[in-house]
């Protein structure tokens, strides 16, 4: 066998996510995103839909889990002794009061926080009772692990998606047979712990196969794992926000110069969904480019192609780009007696 | 060795992060931030390494440490295991703890992540809330963003994720206040309340006064720019 980089990372960056139909896939807790909530809510509201209606998950979520607080630990105003044990009180909660094992987050940052606190917890058994200890003195809860088959960790919600593919796939009632596509790595989903990533940070598997399963073609291009620019102090402060534009700028600059005919970025963290869109709008007021290329999440490409509606489930009339020639290229129908600003605005 | 450089070394992040940096410079080659600002974090790796108290101090002042997007694109590409990304997260907390955050542009732009992140966390236990994605302060999420934001509530039902529900998982929900409890007890205990106190102090230092800081923070909340906010000394020179 032809020895390429790929392989050696594949062989290297394998993670088990139990499908559907194993078991320890059928139950998963989850922790929501603060991210998708403010900033794209419908994205979590498809995928939500897919993960109970589609594949049948028994989804539990505690009312009193909280944000991982991640932002504000890049945002520095919190501390990683507080990461931790906030970390901690989340699986406890989940774990004592709505007895799942295996979870998983929404938002990459929240992956890489309880990846981080765990491999810490595994790492320094002074950490693991700090935690444990404080974690009682403050809440009186017990602390606990979190495990997907049996290994200490926690899935992001691209993993579940791309474990049951093929079943997702059976299902679709459109293919993108035809469609060019690549993906966007959320930098927290893969470059800080590249072995917890299913195919590592430069060739990673988890949105690709996903593509290939609903029969995209995928393409490459040089700045493929360049950053979006999201930044945390850099995007939440107009002020910073050039960096953001900068970023989507150098990123679609290279797409467009190596494939021009690229129809969809797939995208599997929040800040890159919302940041790769709309700074399309900037990019396009301040320099006059128009790049036109759709940016979704695993869930609402899944929603689409399963059949759901584009607008009120899949969230599209939030977008900056129109959805309307993608939808027309895959041949999903949508309302077209309506103007493009009445399919946007229902109320 | 110096006071500062010892503190440095004590930080788990920084001993983490920090194993033995070779400056191939692959972590600029790499960053977004170099490639926008004046900022290397091979030249930030390099200055923790020499281990020179006045340029460690020097660095803590600077607007350079607030450039980092904390992306972590450095991290797996440095062939040596170290991460400049989360050196520079040592390096921010110093720097509040010794007020340095406040003498650079970048740096006092720290008031705002503790008044939006922080008291978010502490009012509501989520991070971001739907209220802060203004399209004042978001003008690139567009039209449609700007028919949302008006229609807030309808819409998110409409997309079947209601918000602010009391008592229920979900998108944006009201966390019972027994769970608030914890969460406050638990950044009490862990110093991130001292943290976000001694932003407020640092501020309050360089500004001169509570009542500067109040001016400062009503500047951004109006105009969305810091630098609409003119310091002292630059209005001396102004004169």
């Amino acid at each position: 066998m032809k020895v390429a980089r790929q392989n050696i990372h594949w062989e290297n960056h394998q993670k088990h996510i139990p499908t559907v139909e194993e078991e320890g896939g059928r139950v998963w807790g989850c922790f929501r995103s603060c991210f998708l909530q403010s900033a794209a809510p419908y994205t979590e509201g498809i995928a939500y839909k897919i993960l109970k209606n589609d594949l049948g998950i028994d989804l539990r979520e505690a009312p009193g889990h909280t944000s991982c607080g991640a932002i504000g630990y890049h945002g520095d105003v919190t501390k990683l002794e507080t990461q931790m044990v906030i970390a901690a009180r989340n699986f406890s909660v989940a774990h004592y009061e709505l007895g799942v094992d295996n979870l998983f987050s929404f938002c990459v940052t929240s992956f890489a926080n309880y990846t981080e606190m765990i491999q810490l917890w595994q790492e320094d058994p002074q950490l693991r009772e700090y935690t444990a200890k404080t974690l009682k003195e403050t809440t009186g809860r017990d602390f606990w692990i979190p495990q997907v088959c049996g290994y200490p960790s926690v899935v992001h919600a691209s993993d579940i998606f791309y474990a049951n593919r093929h079943i997702l796939a059976a299902k679709a009632k459109y293919s993108l047979k035809g469609i060019k596509a690549v993906d966007h790595i959320g930098c927290h989903y893969a470059k800080i712990f590249p072995g917890e990533v299913v195919g590592g940070c430069e060739f990673p598997r988890v949105l690709v196969g996903l593509l290939e399963a609903f029969g995209a073609e995928i393409v490459d291009y040089p700045e493929r794992r360049h950053c979006c620019g999201m930044g945390f102090r850099n995007c939440a402060f107009p002020e910073n926000r050039d960096y953001t534009a900068s970023s989507v700028y150098k990123k679609l600059s290279s797409l467009k110069e190596t494939h021009p005919d690229c129809d969809l970025i797939l995208t599997n963290c929040p800040g890159c969904t919302v940041f790769l869109d709309a700074e399309q709008g900037t990019i396009k007021e301040v320099l006059g480019v128009e790049f036109n290329i759709p940016v979704m999440d695993y869930a609402q490409l899944t929603g689409l192609l399963l059949g759901y509606d584009p607008f009120k489930d899949c969230g599209f009339n939030a977008k900056v780009v129109p959805i309307e020639p993608l939808l027309d290229k895959i041949g999903i129908p949508y309302d077209k007696s309506k103007t493009p600003e009445e399919r946007r605005r229902p109320f | 060795m110096g006071k500062l450089i010892e503190e440095l070394k004590q930080d788990i992040q920084y001993q983490h992060g920090m194993n033995a940096c070779l400056n191939c410079g692959i972590c600029t080659a790499v960053c977004p931030a170099a490639e926008v600002y004046d900022y290397s974090p091979r030249e930030v790796m390099n200055i923790c390494h020499q281990e020179d108290e006045e340029a460690l101090i020097e660095l803590l002042k600077s607007d350079k440490i607030w450039y980092c997007g904390q992306c972590f694109s450095c991290t797996p590409r440095c062939p040596r295991g170290n991460s400049a990304a989360r050196v520079i997260l040592a390096l921010r907390r110093l720097s509040i703890r010794y007020g340095y955050f406040a003498e650079s542009e970048k740096g006092r732009q720290q008031l705002f992540a503790k008044r939006v992140f922080g008291e978010n966390l502490l009012k509501r236990g989520l991070t971001l809330l739907a209220t802060n994605i203004t399209p004042q302060n978001f003008p690139e999420l567009g039209e449609f963003w700007e028919y949302y934001f008006e229609h807030m509530k309808e819409m998110r039902e409409w997309w079947g994720v209601p918000m602010d529900l009391e008592n229920s998982p979900g998108s944006h929900r009201i966390i019972p206040e027994k769970d608030m409890e914890e969460l406050r007890a638990i950044y009490k205990a862990t110093g991130a309340l001292e943290l976000m106190e001694a932003i407020e102090k640092g501020m309050e230092k360089k500004l001169g006064s509570k009542e500067e800081v109040e001016k400062y923070w009503q500047t951004w909340l109006e105009t969305g720019d810091s630098r609409n906010y003119q310091l002292k000394k630059e209005k001396e020179e102004d004169k």
